[in-house]
């Protein structure tokens, strides 16, 4: 398996990617057998939701109230103008549920936490911290990859759900600067959302943390090299973990919002 | 067939990068015996321990441990042979975000039915096997590297494996103190039975530990036999070691 037979240094773009995928596959596979077969450690995956969590909160919360900022006060200069002030809101809203708080939470996660989930596997891969968990018969993936995948499922939902508060409460104090009364704005939410806005939200951010999380484990326990690997793998993991949620959110768009 | 060997390797072949490392490796251990292996820098020494208990596999070749052919298993499936055998690493890899109490009852509290208060003794006994009392909330980069390296010994040592393979356990450690570690791994031979491997570049210490020593070169066993014999090897590198060691002791 992955873990106990390197593949060789220099390879073609297409057998790297191949090798990439197949490397994840069998980790997903690894990580879903573990969690069937109740093989969980709950300290660590306690303290995964610590770090993934509720250390993540303020920096989710914080960008999506600017994000919701921002979105307002392009859409309310336009809508205010043409009258469409009762819209302000809902707008906001809709935004927000279906695409930024999802997407932020995303990528914030995958800049704060897998990054160091990577640096971190990355650095106990290479002075031999993995080579001995596995020789006291503790298995990596139980011990580091399960809880933090866990942790990354638990904790997505609810960082998605402070990014929605903040930056519908980001762009209720721009519309508030348009002129546009906290009556009227509420009310508009509930005219124009739907509680399905909010739930297909939230089960995209459930995608985006599997990959994050199977992403920063797997390039962390492929790491090789002294301090320069870890280097790459941390980069590594960020980018494909960003690249793979901006792809798998088209997708989940056009699966969960399009006929609507 | 005589009784089933501890260990052992039949054709080993190792190779990584397009390089091969060990090259066929035909190795045995018996239960009980201390076996030393001595070599120069860069022969093979801590792949071929890494092969013995299946933390790299091998590229051909097999490795029988306690019976079972490891090289034809899967990583789930080596898992429970490991609860029975214990590795020393060369640098120790201690857990680093792990204090030295949690490092060496880490196999414990995950394998044994123990209460609180028994892991806490065993820990205290292995750390004390080794010669360090006290040190158990430090983390891993407050000791010195010959405190890690014991440490990593008493964690090795605390599931009571009865095959060891420890990779060079005394380097790095002050006379007195790689004394004591030798003296602990006859104790352990003569009082539990210990199967033991031992890598080394201390061929003093070997003469002394082991029944069987086994000398690497370049990925080669190139010679082999109890201590007497090794010191009449007429093998260049044998003898090469041999006169660093008796220089060193004037
Ligand atoms: N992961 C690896 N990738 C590539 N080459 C490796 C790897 N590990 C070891 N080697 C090579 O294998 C050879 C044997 O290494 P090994 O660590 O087994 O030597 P050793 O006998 O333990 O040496 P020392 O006494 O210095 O510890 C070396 O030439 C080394 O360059
Ligand atoms: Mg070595």
């Amino acid at each position: 398996m992955w873990l106990d037979e390197e593949s060789p240094r220099r390879q073609g773009a297409l057998q790297a990617s191949l090798e990439f995928v197949g490397a994840l596959g069998l980790l997903l596979f690894a990580s879903l057998r573990g969690i069937l077969q109740a093989r969980i450690e709950l300290r660590e995956t306690l303290h995964q939701m610590a770090f993934i969590g509720a250390a993540s909160a303020p920096i989710v919360a914080l960008t999506s109230a600017f994000t919701g900022a921002v979105v307002t006060l392009y859409s309310a200069s336009l809508l205010v103008d043409v009258g469409g002030g009762g819209f302000v809101g809902g707008a906001i809203a809709l935004a927000m549920t279906r695409e930024l708080a999802p997407i932020l939470t995303g990528i914030m996660v995958t800049a704060r936490c897998g990054s160091a989930i990577a640096a971190q596997l990355g650095t106990m891969k290479i002075t031999e911290q993995i080579d001995a968990l596995r020789a006291l018969a503790v298995s990596p993936v139980q011990y580091l990859v399960i809880p933090r995948v866990l942790a990354s499922l638990a904790m997505f939902p609810m960082l998605c759900m402070s990014a929605n508060a903040a930056g519908v409460l980001g762009g209720w104090a721009v519309a508030q600067a348009f002129g546009v009364a906290t009556n009227t704005f509420l009310q508009s939410i509930r005219l124009l959302t739907e509680p399905f806005d909010l739930i297909g939200g939230l089960l995209k951010t459930l995608v985006f943390a599997l990959i994050v999380s199977l992403v920063s484990c797997q390039q962390g326990l492929g790491t090789r090299g002294g301090a320069a690997g870890v280097g790459h793998a941390t980069t590594r993991a960020v980018v494909l973990s960003m690249v793979l949620i901006f792809a798998a959110n088209y997708f989940l768009a056009d699966l969960l919002f399009a006929e609507r | 067939m005589s009784k089933t060997p501890a260990l052992e390797t039949r054709q080993l072949v190792y190779a990584v990068d397009g390089r091969t490392i060990l090259h066929g490796i035909d190795l045995r251990v018996d239960y009980g015996e201390v076996v030393g292996i001595m070599g120069a820098s860069g022969s093979g020494k801590t792949t071929l321990l890494k092969c013995l208990c299946g933390l790299v596999k091998p590229t051909a070749g097999e490795v029988w441990v306690e019976g079972v052919n490891i090289a034809l298993l899967s990583e789930r499936e080596r898992m429970p042979l490991r609860l029975r055998l214990g590795i020393v690493f060369q640098y120790a890899a201690l857990f680093d975000y792990l204090t030295v109490f949690q490092n060496v009852a880490f196999g414990l509290e995950r394998h044994r039915r123990l209460s609180k208060a028994q892991i806490r003794e065993i820990v205290r006994e292995r750390l004390a096997w080794v010669g360090l009392e006290g040190i158990e909330d430090l983390y891993p980069s407050q000791l010195s590297g010959g405190m890690r390296k014991r440490v990593g010994l008493a964690r090795a040592l605390a599931m009571d494996p009865h095959i060891v393979l420890f990779d060079e356990p005394t380097s790095g450690l002050d006379p007195v103190n790689a004394y004591q570690i030798d003296r602990l791994i006859t104790r352990l031979n003569r009082e539990l039975g210990l199967t033991a491997v031992v890598v080394s570049h201390d061929v003093v210490s070997l003469m002394r530990t082991t029944h069987r020593i086994v000398m690497l070169d370049a990925g080669r066993i190139v010679a082999e036999g109890t201590p007497d014999a090794i010191r009449a090897s007429d093998h260049p590198q044998v003898q090469a070691f041999l006169q660093m060691a008796s220089a060193e002791r004037l």
